[in-house]
């Protein structure tokens, strides 16, 4: 079935279609990757449609009029062209945390940085983007199951969100540092395999080198490198 | 444990900076601003296109991605940042973005980007085609196969070709092309990472 899915990858790609899901296995990544790279090379698509530019600068130009309004909830996007897609909202928030915690910083709470960053951001200096440390969480089997986003700040923070299968209750985020030494970070709850936490730290973010997540039971869900 | 917070690097006030030690960031200057978002956005937008079609390698896909990149970085964007800040900030975004479309679509990062070499994609003049050595390699990957390897990928990959019209040129049957296809596939794989090492 894998073999047969990987194929069907391989042949959207070749003939420049949008290729649909599957559950890839690690041994399938290394093709995929290299197929990729091939097409890329192929002339042709590498440049953009006018029709694509100008139609997301004039959708472009509508969202920052919305924006403008009260109560202002960018969840449901309408995708390029006659493609509407709809973004969920963990997505969102993970982009839009990593998005505004480099240019924009909330006065209390990473948390309150995501729900008012359209409607009430707080200005700041801008800092280099060198400062954003980001990981994404990987279980045992290598799958993604989640990514996180630390950032270097007077407070610093941390926010990651969470998508594993059939699990429910408590995870504890275990931050670990150059030295070998961690700490936790906090507990959240996921429901469905879902969750989202962030938090203000203590300590210098640039000497944090990954993260865990752990079940009560002491079962590692994931884990993450920052890169 | 951790220790005090060192003050990070940045451009307060927009100074004139450059980026940490690696020397992997731009050199920042004052003049060299955003007034607004339309300036950010023809100004970008070939070069996160394709950054995002080298990484998935389709046109439909390449676009989604890079809406969604504009979308979710203009909410937060405040102007009057430098071209280099907003070009760091809009390649963080892009890096989560595109994590996320990997987990979405097939549960492993089969490409991500890399803030230090893919910022290349950002800054380099939008006319110069891939600011990578991914051609160089790709040629270099394909010259380092057996015959008919090399030629079921140039037909599939370069020349556009279905699979029955590769397995025609090359005289074998639809199945072989594919057996074909996967294997040279999995060399060719073997032999970037050779590379790459």
């Amino acid at each position: 079935m894998t073999a047969r899915k990987l194929a069907a990858f391989i042949d959207a790609l070749v003939s420049g279609r949008r290729p649909e899901r599957f559950s890839a296995t690690p041994e399938d990544v290394d093709v995929l990757r290299m197929a990729i790279t091939l097409r890329a090379e192929r002339p042709g698509d590498a440049t953009p449609d006018d029709e694509f530019v100008s139609g997301l600068y004039e959708e472009l130009k509508a969202q920052a009029s919305s924006r403008a309004e009260p109560g202002f909830q960018p969840v449901t996007i309408t995708g390029s062209g006659a493609r509407p897609t709809r973004m969920s909202r963990g997505r969102f928030a993970i982009a839009a945390v990593a998005a505004g915690l480099v240019l924009v910083a909330g006065t209390t709470s990473a948390t309150e940085a995501f729900n008012h960053a359209r409607t009430a951001p707080v200005a700041v200096p801008a800092a280099h983007g060198v400062g954003l440390l980001t990981g994404t969480f990987e279980s045992a089997d290598h799958r993604v199951v989640g990514q996180i986003v630390a950032y270097p700040s007077h407070p610093s923070w941390v926010y990651m969100n969470v998508d594993v299968a059939n699990y429910n209750g408590r995870v504890v985020c275990m931050l670990q540092s150059d030295n070998g030494s961690t700490v936790a970070a906090g507990t959240f709850e996921l429901h469905g395999g879902v969750g989202e936490f962030s938090r203000a730290i203590r300590g210098d973010v640039d000497q944090l080198r990954g993260a865990r997540l752990v079940t009560p039971t002491g079962s590692v869900l994931g884990s993450a490198t920052f890169a | 444990m951790f220790r005090a917070t060192q003050p990070s690097k940045r451009s307060e006030d927009h100074h004139p900076v450059r980026g940490d030690s690696n020397g992997a960031h731009l050199r920042l200057v004052d003049a060299d601003i955003y007034t607004d978002w339309e300036s950010v956005y023809k100004d970008n937008v070939e070069r996160l296109y394709r950054l995002m079609y080298a990484k998935v390698g389709n046109r439909p896909d390449a676009e989604d991605l890079t809406s969604e990149v504009f979308r979710t970085a203009f909410g937060p964007l405040r102007l009057a940042s430098s071209k280099g800040e907003v070009r760091a900030y809009l390649l963080v975004t892009a890096r989560t973005v595109l994590a996320s479309h990997w987990r979405q679509r097939l549960g492993l990062a089969v490409t991500s980007i890399d803030p230090t070499s893919d910022l290349a994609y950002l800054v380099e003049p939008s006319t110069t085609g891939q600011p990578s050595d991914a051609p160089q390699r790709a040629a270099t990957v394909l010259a380092a196969l057996p015959d008919r390897f090399r030629r079921i990928l140039e037909l599939r990959f370069l020349e556009a070709c279905s699979i029955k019209e590769a397995a025609l040129a090359m005289d074998v049957s639809v199945s072989n092309a594919k057996v074909l296809q996967h294997r040279a596939l999995q060399m060719a794989a073997k032999v970037a990472q050779d590379l790459a090492q």
